[in-house]
């Protein structure tokens, strides 16, 4: 919830003069989306259907057609709104790091942090992810990839500064690293790993995977 | 319970067949309701295996299978608890093979740590290679409300993580593991390179050899950071 409410002003600045038809229209889609993540959340991507969330919205699933496509589009908007915001707040956690590896540790904190209050919605984002029907469509979506961007821009300042080697397999290197950030949600959801543990975690996984290219 | 004989016809590794475990033949003259029991569960499980690599998990229903193994939608209930649970066993029944192959082969290898579990992992390229989508819908089901407690979803399974271990242990007898390197750390590591791989797969339609072409370049970045330092 936490976050729905820091993306509403990014939503709104975009639209510009909107008619009275565009804002109602606008408000029903906002009541749709905080109805279905909440949904989400309680009972996964599978468990939500159409006609609760449409419940829960007070309105029909009519309504919640003309808005969204389906289910999986409604999830995706709901998780792409997140990613932007979410790669907003690693970027300025990237920047304090002080060194290429330190800035990758605080991005993979950044991320913990967070999704920290809301695991259940990450967890439905995970079904959904390696689903072979909607995986593809998520994960290639274009704030994914501003991710693991943000995880190629920190290897590329290590070879700048020389704190890394250039290195022919760097794209490589950013997939393992954006993978082992992904794959410690498992911990934080289903072990209820905390923040510090996930971080201690997370500085050996990346020791771990930049061992090959760190210059003594 | 005993494998489903179709095992040994269709997923057997190729070079060695994963014979079912003997001590479930020794049950003598089961009843006939055990036997349709088993009859039925077969089926069911034939028919999951079919949907879940054709549709994908989400894509299949608990009465599209009953349908696809001539069984009522019922009948499926009195055996199985849940779609999850018909996953497990379709996936568990499989797995059974390929642990068999690698209990076989993986105290014969020779080499180098970083070799080892190239060729590990290229078994499991080699046998998983036709179930890309069950794989992942295995994964993606791992993170299902609706899974029961009957299920045992991908991570779960601790087989390939010990495997894993004792290549690493014997590494470090042999010296190409540093011993300071943390097993659990490695493995999960490897594990989630080991994930993603099949994606590449289900995805971009990769086969065996490129996945592993994949996987070997991405054990050999890890390698990087588990080898003692000269």
């Amino acid at each position: 919830m936490m976050h729905a409410l820091k993306i509403q002003p990014a939503e709104e600045t975009a639209v510009r003069a909107p008619t009275r038809r565009a804002l109602a229209k606008q408000q029903t889609r906002a009541k749709v989306l905080a109805a279905a993540r909440r949904l989400f959340s309680e009972q996964g991507y599978e468990g939500a259907t159409i006609r609760d969330i449409a419940a829960a919205a007070g309105m029909s699933t009519g309504a919640v057609f003309a808005n969204f496509t389906d289910k999986s589009d409604l999830f995706r908007e709901i998780m792409l709104t997140d990613m932007v915001a979410l790669a907003d707040a690693m970027r300025e956690a990237a920047s304090h790091g002080a060194s290429a590896e330190d800035a990758l540790l605080k991005i993979f904190t950044a991320g913990y942090r967070f999704y920290q209050t809301q695991l259940p919605l990450a967890r439905a984002a995970f079904s959904v992810g390696w689903s072979p029907q909607d995986g593809p469509a998520l994960r290639g979506s274009p704030p994914v990839q501003t991710l693991v961007d943000l995880f190629a821009e920190q290897l590329a300042r290590g070879v700048k500064s020389g704190e890394l080697a250039q290195d022919p397999d760097a794209a490589l290197r950013t997939q393992m690293l954006f993978d082992a950030y992904l794959a410690n949600y498992d911990q934080a959801i289903f072990q209820g790993w905390t923040l510090d543990a996930l971080q201690a975690r997370s500085r050996d996984q990346i020791r771990i995977l930049l061992a090959g290219v760190r210059r003594a | 319970m005993t494998s489903p004989p179709h095992l040994a016809a269709t997923d057997d590794p190729p070079g060695g067949a994963a014979a079912p475990p003997a001590g479930d033949a020794a049950v003598a003259a089961p009843s006939q309701r055990q036997t349709q029991k088993e009859a039925t569960r077969n089926k069911v499980i034939d028919a999951a295996r079919e949907l879940f690599d054709t549709q994908g998990y989400q894509g299949t229903t608990i009465r599209e299978i009953a349908r696809h193994a001539g069984v009522s939608v019922g009948s499926v209930f009195t055996t199985f608890a849940s779609k999850g649970e018909i996953l497990s066993q379709v996936m568990a029944d499989r797995l059974d093979g390929l642990y068999a192959e690698l209990d076989r082969v993986m105290p014969h290898l020779r080499g180098a740590t970083i070799d080892r579990l190239r060729t590990m992992f290229a078994i499991h390229f080699a046998f998983e290679v036709r179930h890309t989508r069950l794989f992942l819908s295995h994964i993606a089901a791992a993170y299902d409300w609706t899974l029961s407690a009957g299920a045992t979803p991908m991570g779960k399974n601790r087989r390939l993580q010990s495997i894993i271990r004792e290549c690493l242990e014997k590494g470090v007898a042999e010296g190409d593991v540093c011993p300071d390197a943390d097993a659990q750390e490695v493995i999960d590591l490897l594990m989630a390179a080991y994930a993603w791989t099949y994606r590449l797969a289900a995805w971009n339609d990769a086969d065996a050899p490129a996945m592993t072409a994949v996987m070997d370049r991405q054990i050999g970045l890890i390698a990087a950071g588990f080898q003692p330092r000269h």
